[in-house]
């Protein structure tokens, strides 16, 4: 079973509650101070009781040094790839480099036509998803000095300037489940960020990296350039035989084999208080490290033996 | 010719990002054009450049006082959804408390259309979903809201030759930004010394008259006018650039002084109020902003500064009450049923409301003026705290609500006597939030969300209040202001009568603008949750009574019970706080009452008093009226018990409370406060949704019950008034009422009028 090495990162998944915007702002800064590298926002543009998560994202990168950000995932129907493109690159630039692009295709048809969003057909939609990947590429390629053109089935850009370019890398990751949305990941996108919520079974999480891995190979990429990240669920307590239902410790530990074994380097989680947040990032986080790395460690002397 | 509008005078800058810039720089100056004074700060959307939305939300998380504004996204190929930037918009102006304004621009036919979708996604207060159907935006029912944090202003972009954009802004927007019709060109002087934008298509303008601004002034009055608006209600703003020189070579370049020259002119005679400044030169900034602004502010002098409610605000005022009136102190804050805001302060925890006007000073002197107009107003009043009142109506409909939400200050006065000075708008999970650095608590009730004034002002029955008495118990003095808009002090000396009356009765004298209490030094504590079988309802109710009573007093407790429903075990919940952090104490403490009644299930957790209290704050959205009823009891007796028993059996109540007083709380003589209910060891509340049937079951159980505690009130009937205050206390509530507030001012809740009914 796959390990890709990547080092490991872990974040927070905070809802974006508009009844209360500073104690939003204030769980991210929360999540910087528990020593987290990632708080991630859910983007839901239909959803009247949510704050508009392009702006929490750039308010709150202001509003914090280190820790990088990211939409979990950005809501790609309602937000035009172009626009978007853009935003990224300015969100990178202006927070030195800490913001990464979860990306989704759109669930929700219902509600992102009656914004005024387009219908399309789950499998449009990836097709979609692809096209625009392409587009924000093209746009953060500032030093190319081509105009931009892009004539799709579903965005059209038409000599359009390109750039700014990003401070750094973005990682375009991708909420994905089905194989086609799977293949896209492992064809052109970072990383790869299902939620625990709709995993059914360890072997569809190895069924998915099969397909990631070889839509990737077959595009030409090492499988290990795209990164994959989980957004998790748990409860901290007494204990029981549940996956996340514990002490730290057992988190820990049950988070380390998924890495081990299913190739998971990234761990968000899914909590909207200070203590939880606290208690992941100083108890949880360095547990699965020290097991990880003396994993691979060992790994590693086993194998030059 | 159109002259002065009345607003106030603004000056803002446009910052340009530029290539190769570092992209925090842009924020920088951002920065400093709010320390140099500025009012408005805004970006220039460059292709290619950072983006300016993003920048903004940025900037405004680096920034505390200047207003943002920027062009949305909002028509074009790089379009966002107009919903999307309505959400965004009104999301920026939440983060910023109401620092945002929006700039569309006019350049395409979609402009109207869209204007009407961002303001029908900002309606929130309207139930039914968003549906629009235009020729370029169609939405099938979107969701609407949030609501911006304030009136957010929307400006349209036009040049002085752009009839469309001008008469759309004429008919819907808050303001209209004028812009040079060629890019970055710098708006010109006409022959006539008036600026003018170049004008490409339009008609040339002749010296002194027909020029450009007022060509644009008309087209904007007469479009307003025939929408039925006030044309006073659209500001003005022009873009400018210039440069400063030592001679006077032209328009805007010069010194100081031709700028001012130039620009005065246009202020009188043009009515435009905003100028926004297209510069990135640090130097520039700083002239602007150090000599030729308040050269300005000098030259334009003393002007009536007011502006007019737009017609959508004045379509929705209510009868009786003056808004023109309104202290001008207040009126800035003061939120009115056509004003963003309203949604999310026209209903209370518990009610749902339609005021006429909600004014939310920020002083004590703010609340004097507050009451002071309210009192002349011949509508209801009411005053609001954290808005959880149950007897006290925090809200009405059609009247006035005298918010004290902006008065949430918690400070400590003086450590060594553990004396600390609390707000009213504070929650009391802030207050418990603010002690627990100190180690210190002050019981307040069970929840986190209410607020510190109204519950401060009647009694206040807490999780520690066996240990350390009712939260009036440790009040030591308050500032009020009474019914004639006058602020006095309070305390054992002072005041002193009133101070009595203020623990029990507060609501009746005036509005506690402080409190000043000293608190108790408390750390973590042990909170369990049991739940029971108490089918065996009477004789449960009689065992917890009866283990309550025996308890020491750093137990406290208390039980629910829900409706029963056929077939299944009645279930009850206790909820208990041991005031000790040791779990041998804690499981001691607990088992006795853990024993009343067979256990179904429990957790037990050791955590500080202020984790019990915290709860997230959340704007109030309740609907429709309370019906309970509330007494207190000395003790569970087997009469009382069964009472209760067979009441819950008939189902009248869905919620069904016992809290554990006594302790503490019963060492202080009835006559010490204006709480006079000292001997009981039971406080008993009863939810239920008939007025009448609940209202009949209860007054079967009166002979049971011991006097009252007014804060789970909400029975009318004036025999309540007598429960809650005996004989002797009753004399004095209305010695006390006749002295401070004889015209009965303060009446919605428990009234104590002047004279005897
Ligand atoms: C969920 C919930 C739990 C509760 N738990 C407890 C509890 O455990 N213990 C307990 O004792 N009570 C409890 N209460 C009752 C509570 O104390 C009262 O409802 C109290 O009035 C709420 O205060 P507030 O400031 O939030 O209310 P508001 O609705 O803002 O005010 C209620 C009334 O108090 C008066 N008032 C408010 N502010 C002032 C002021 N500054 N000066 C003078 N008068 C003022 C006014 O008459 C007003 O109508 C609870 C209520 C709720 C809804």
């Amino acid at each position: 079973m796959p390990d890709y090495g990547h080092d490991l990162i872990f974040g927070s998944f905070i809802i974006p509650a508009n009844a209360a915007p500073h104690e939003v702002v204030a769980l991210a800064q929360e999540s910087e101070a528990a020593g987290l590298d990632l708080a991630t926002f859910q983007d839901h543009p239909y959803q009247s009781a949510f704050l508009d998560t392009w702006t929490l994202l750039s308010y709150v990168a202001a509003r914090t040094e280190r820790i990088r950000l990211s939409g979990n995932v950005i809501n790609l129907p309602l937000r035009p790839p172009a626009v978007l493109a853009r935003a990224a690159a300015s969100l990178d630039l202006l927070s030195g480099g800490r913001f990464e692009l979860g990306l989704g295709a759109g669930g929700f048809w219902d509600a992102i036509e009656a914004m005024g969003g387009r219908r399309l057909t789950p499998g449009q939609a990836v097709d979609a998803l692809g096209e625009a990947i392409d587009i924000i590429r093209g746009i953060w390629d500032a030093g190319e000095r081509s105009r931009f053109r892009v004539d799709g089935t579903y965005y059209r850009v038409e000599g359009a300037k390109r750039g700014p370019a990003p401070a750094h890398d973005i990682g375009i990751w991708l909420g994905a489940y089905k194989p086609k949305m799977l293949r896209l990941t492992g064809a052109k996108a970072d990383g790869w960020l299902p939620s625990l919520p709709y995993i059914q079974s360890l072997d569809e999480i190895a069924e998915a990296n099969a397909t990631i891995d070889a839509a990737a190979v077959e595009a030409g990429r090492e499988p290990a350039a795209i990164r994959r990240l989980f957004n998790v669920t748990g409860r901290f307590g007494q204990g029981g035989d549940r996956f996340l239902d514990g002490p730290p410790e057992q988190w820990a530990e049950q988070l380390a084999a998924l890495t081990l074994e299913y190739g998971f380097s990234g761990y968000i989680l899914m909590a909207d208080d200070a203590a939880t947040i606290r208690t992941f990032g100083e108890q949880v986080a360095p547990g699965v490290r020290e097991l990880v790395a003396r994993e691979r460690a060992a790994r590693v002397s086993g194998a030059g033996r | 010719m159109s002259v002065e509008h009345g607003h106030p005078l603004r000056f803002g800058v446009l910052l340009t990002p530029r290539d190769g810039e570092r992209a925090g720089a842009l924020a920088e100056r951002a920065r400093m054009s709010e320390e140099l004074g500025y009012d408005l700060v805004s970006f220039r959307d460059v292709p290619g450049g950072l983006d300016p939305w993003t920048l903004l939300s940025w900037a405004a998380a680096r920034t505390a006082r200047v207003r943002l504004t920027t062009h949305a996204r909002a028509h074009g190929a790089g379009a966002d959804h107009p919903a999307v930037t309505a959400r965004a918009a009104a999301s920026l102006d939440l983060l910023t408390d109401g620092r945002v304004e929006l700039v569309l621009d006019g350049a395409d036919g979609t402009l109207s259309e869209t204007v009407d979708v961002i303001r029908g996604v900002w309606a929130a207060a309207e139930r039914s979903p968003l549906r629009f159907d235009g020729e370029h935006h169609r939405l099938t029912g979107a969701e609407r809201g949030p609501a911006p944090a304030h009136n957010l202003p929307l400006w349209i972009t036009a040049t002085t030759g752009g009839a469309q954009a001008l008469r759309v802004a004429g008919r819907k927007a808050d303001g209209v930004l004028l812009v040079p019709a060629t890019g970055d060109a710098p708006l010109a002087p006409d022959p006539g010394g008036v600026l003018l934008a170049p004008d490409p298509g339009g008609v040339p303008a002749g010296p002194g008259t027909g020029d450009g601004l007022a060509r644009a002034a008309a087209l904007i009055d007469e479009a307003a006018t025939a929408a039925g608006r006030d044309p006073r209600e659209i500001r003005r703003a022009a873009r400018i650039t210039g440069r400063f020189t030592p001679e006077s070579e032209g328009f805007l370049t010069g010194p100081p002084r031709r700028w001012a020259d130039d620009l005065l002119p246009l202020i009188r005679d043009h009515g435009l109020s905003t100028f926004i400044l297209a510069t990135d030169d640090p130097g520039t900034l700083r002239r602007f902003a150090v000599e030729v602004v308040p050269a300005l502010r000098a030259a334009r002098g003393e002007v009536a500064e007011r502006t007019p409610a737009s017609l959508f605000v004045r379509r929705h005022r209510r009868e009786g009450i003056d808004y023109d009136a309104v202290p001008a102190a207040l009126a800035g804050t003061a939120i009115e049923p056509g004003d963003a805001g309203f949604a999310r302060v026209r209903s209370t925890y518990m009610r749902g409301g339609s005021p006429g006007l909600v004014l939310r000073p920020g002083t004590p002197e703010e609340v004097g003026q507050a009451v002071r107009f309210a009192r002349t107003q011949p509508v209801k009043l009411s005053v609001r705290s954290g808005g959880h009142g149950i007897s006290g109506r925090s809200t009405n409909h059609g009247g006035i609500v005298i918010d004290l939400s902006r008065l949430h200050a918690i400070e400590i006065l003086d450590k060594a006597a553990r004396r600390v000075r609390v707000e009213p708008g504070a929650r009391w999970s802030d207050v418990a939030a603010a002690l627990a650095p100190h180690g210190w608590a002050l019981s307040s009730g069970d929840y986190g969300g209410v607020g510190v004034g109204g519950l401060a002002t009647a009694g206040g029955i807490g999780w520690l209040v066996r240990q350390h008495g009712l939260t009036i118990d440790r009040l030591r003095a308050v500032d009020l202001v009474l019914a004639d808009g006058t602020r006095v002090r309070a305390d054992e000396t002072e005041h002193a009568e009133l101070f009595w009356g203020v623990r029990g009765a507060g609501a009746n004298f005036g509005i506690v603008t402080s409190f000043e209490f000293e608190v108790d030094e408390v750390g973590d504590v042990g909170f369990a949750q049991l739940v029971l079988d108490v089918t065996d309802t009477a004789g449960f109710l009689e065992r917890w009574g009866a283990a309550m009573e025996a308890a020491p007093r750093d137990l406290t407790s208390s039980v629910i019970i829900g409706r029963p429903s056929p077939g299944r075990p009645l279930i009850g919940q206790i909820m208990a706080v041991v005031n000790s952090g040791d779990a041998r104490t804690i499981i001691d403490r607990l088992q006795p009452i853990a024993a009343t009644a067979p256990l179904l299930d429990h957790s037990i957790q050791v955590q500080p008093y202020a984790s019990v209290m915290h709860v997230p704050h959340r704007p109030h959205d309740g609907q429709g009226e309370p019906v309970t009823r509330a007494a207190l009891a000395d003790h569970l007796t087997p009469e009382l018990a069964a009472a209760a028993g067979r009441l819950i059996g008939t189902g009248l109540t869905y919620f069904f409370q016992v809290r554990a007083v006594g302790g503490v709380a019963s060492d202080v003589p009835p006559d010490a406060t204006a709480y006079a209910g000292r001997s009981a060891n039971f406080s008993l509340v009863a939810f239920g949704s008939s007025r009448r049937g609940l209202d009949a079951a209860w007054d079967e159980l009166l002979p049971h019950f011991n006097g009252t505690y007014i804060n789970f009130e909400t029975d009318l009937r004036p025999e309540r008034v007598h429960d809650a205050y005996p004989g002797p206390t009753l004399r004095r509530l209305r010695a006390l009422k006749r002295r401070y507030d004889p015209d009965n001012v303060f009446r919605d809740n428990f009234n104590i009028t002047p004279s005897d009914p």
